[in-house]
């Protein structure tokens, strides 16, 4: 997670402290000292949803699937991720309001420690749900929309979809929850990003999450509507723009870039074009701190069923199952060659992400997207949209860019 | 030796139940173990999602190719798992909650959740 309006604008926001390690120049509560060693986990706590979206990692399904980790469980689950150190949980799904007992849950992880914050789709959102999630310690709601009402009611297949979800997003803002945007961005919805960002911004929303897609569960089936190389550059372009622009006119909102950490060179070299050198350095210094893509290390997925996947969107692998061990001993247990080679990759990444010059900030972003492509897991990731220049790979005199086609 | 049905083990030692969760749902569930040369042991290294054997060896391949010299595949569903009382999740978290699924799920259908 890549914040634009932190590295381009200076925003100070509550996640600063994990991101890049910036707790002590931040004037908001931070999330930070031991627990900034340990991953966000995202817990899918069911896989029943009330939608059918076209991109769903979690392949969720309208009706229940077996397994379900039971309340008590859920509970005792979260008692070991606070245990551990998990600075957060993401209450996710399928539809996590699809649980009755998620206020509950989201009562245990919060009075356990942890910060609950949940991904929803907005439409079972309720007046009366919202404030019993933020009276039960709900710190943050994050709104998937993606597109204006007729592309994002056809991407999750249901008509009214997006009429709901404004809806749910009122009613979280109406009881007090910080509210958010999550946004995938693909060819079909490319065009809509700066009108709903507009149109939520007029409605108090002032955080706005930006997803790459990513190749896992249904996500899978739709990279031929992925970004090119070049509508990917202009895409993240126009939010470094949009962002700016909305700061000069005093309206602070938050803007966020997930799932391609091509995006933190990306940004690197926007800033020094357009801000110059010494904001550029300081951009640099900040990714340096947060890292890279944080697969396996960052961030973890616990699916409904209790197993334990490296990100949300790597479902099809599983490196243990929380019934069985621990969560902690799990996520700690080196024995796992692919594992300890995440935590390494930089001895393993191959191609242009092996030698490039950004391999620091960027650690080769999606091994998943990299498997689909080639079927290796230290491969090129295809997302990436940087030049053979920017990535310190060619003689720029040469001109002999692969991909990505110049602002 | 514990029983393999999941029944007691000898009475001075721990007792073992049998886990029966599901692993997968729609698709089956591999569990998959490693051995990175020769003189180690094979080591319970995760599981794969893949409806057939022959998916579930290319995605093993693919993941833990670079590393092993031995892959073993087990389906999920047919691996008789048993544990020491106590030690799974379900034993430490106490009784189930009784939540009826059921009535919640036809509430999601409905639209009705938020009730």
């Amino acid at each position: 997670m890549i914040s634009v309006s932190k590295l381009l604008c200076g925003l100070d926001a509550e996640g600063d402290g994990l991101r890049y390690d910036a707790a002590d120049e931040s004037s908001k509560a931070q999330i930070r000292e031991r627990k900034q060693r340990r991953p966000v986990v995202v817990w899918n706590c069911t896989k029943q949803c009330n939608l059918y979206c076209d991109h769903c990692y979690a392949a969720a399904e309208t009706e229940p699937a077996p397994g379900e980790l039971s309340t008590a469980e859920g509970k005792r689950f979260l008692d070991d991720l606070a245990e551990f150190g998990a600075p957060v949980v993401l209450f996710s799904g399928g539809e996590p309001l699809a649980r009755p007992d998620l206020v509950e849950l989201v009562a245990h992880a919060s009075d356990a420690g942890l910060r609950p914050v949940l991904s929803t789709n907005g439409t079972l959102l309720s007046e009366e749900r919202a404030r019993a999630l933020r009276d039960a310690g709900l710190q943050y709601a994050g709104v998937s929309v993606d597109g204006l009402r007729e592309r994002n009611d056809e991407f999750r297949g249901q008509e009214g979809a997006f009429d709901r979800a404004l809806a749910g997003i009122e009613a979280s803002q109406e009881a007090g929850l910080k509210t958010g945007l999550r946004y995938t961005i693909t060819r079909h919805n490319a065009d809509d990003l700066e009108a709903i960002v507009d149109l939520l911004a007029d409605r108090g929303v002032d955080r706005f999450c930006f997803y790459h897609l990513d190749y896992g569960g249904r996500g899978a089936d739709i990279q031929d509507v992925d970004l090119s190389p070049e509508q990917r550059r202009e895409a993240v372009r126009r939010v470094c723009e949009m962002t700016r622009e909305y700061h000069d006119r005093g309206h602070e909102i938050e803007t966020l870039l997930v799932g391609n950490y091509a995006d933190a060179a990306y940004l690197v070299e926007y800033a020094r074009r357009e801000l110059g050198d010494e904001r550029a350095e300081r951009v640099l210094a900040y990714l340096r701190r947060n890292g890279g893509d944080p697969t396996g290390e960052r961030v973890a997925d616990v699916d409904y069923q209790g197993n334990v996947h490296l990100t949300q969107f790597w479902q099809g692998y599983a490196l243990g199952n929380v019934r069985d061990r621990p969560f902690g001993e799990i996520w700690t247990d080196e024995s796992n060659p692919l594992l300890r080679a995440l935590r390494e990759r930089e001895s393993h990444l191959q191609g242009r992400c092996g030698a490039c010059e950004y391999q620091d900030v960027c650690r080769g972003a999606s091994r998943l997207r990299a498997i689909a492509a080639s079927g290796d897991p230290f491969a090129p990731d295809p997302q990436c949209y940087l030049t053979d220049a920017e990535r310190g790979l060619a003689d720029e005199s040469a001109g002999t860019e692969t991909t990505g086609a110049a602002d | 030796m514990p029983a393999p049905d999941g029944g007691t083990g000898p009475s001075d030692g721990p007792e073992f139940e049998r886990v029966d969760e599901p692993r997968g749902d729609r698709t089956r569930e591999w569990e998959l173990f490693v051995r990175e040369s020769t003189d180690e042991s094979l080591r319970h290294a995760g599981s794969v999602s893949a409806p057939t054997a022959a998916v579930a060896r290319e995605q093993a391949t693919t993941l833990f190719g670079f590393a092993a010299e031995t892959l073993w595949l087990c389906p999920a569903d047919e691996t008789v798992r048993l544990v020491a009382s106590g030690v799974a999740l379900g034993d430490r978290a106490g009784e189930d909650d009784g939540i009826e699924r059921d009535d919640a799920s036809e509430a999601v259908r409905d639209g009705r959740a938020e009730q």
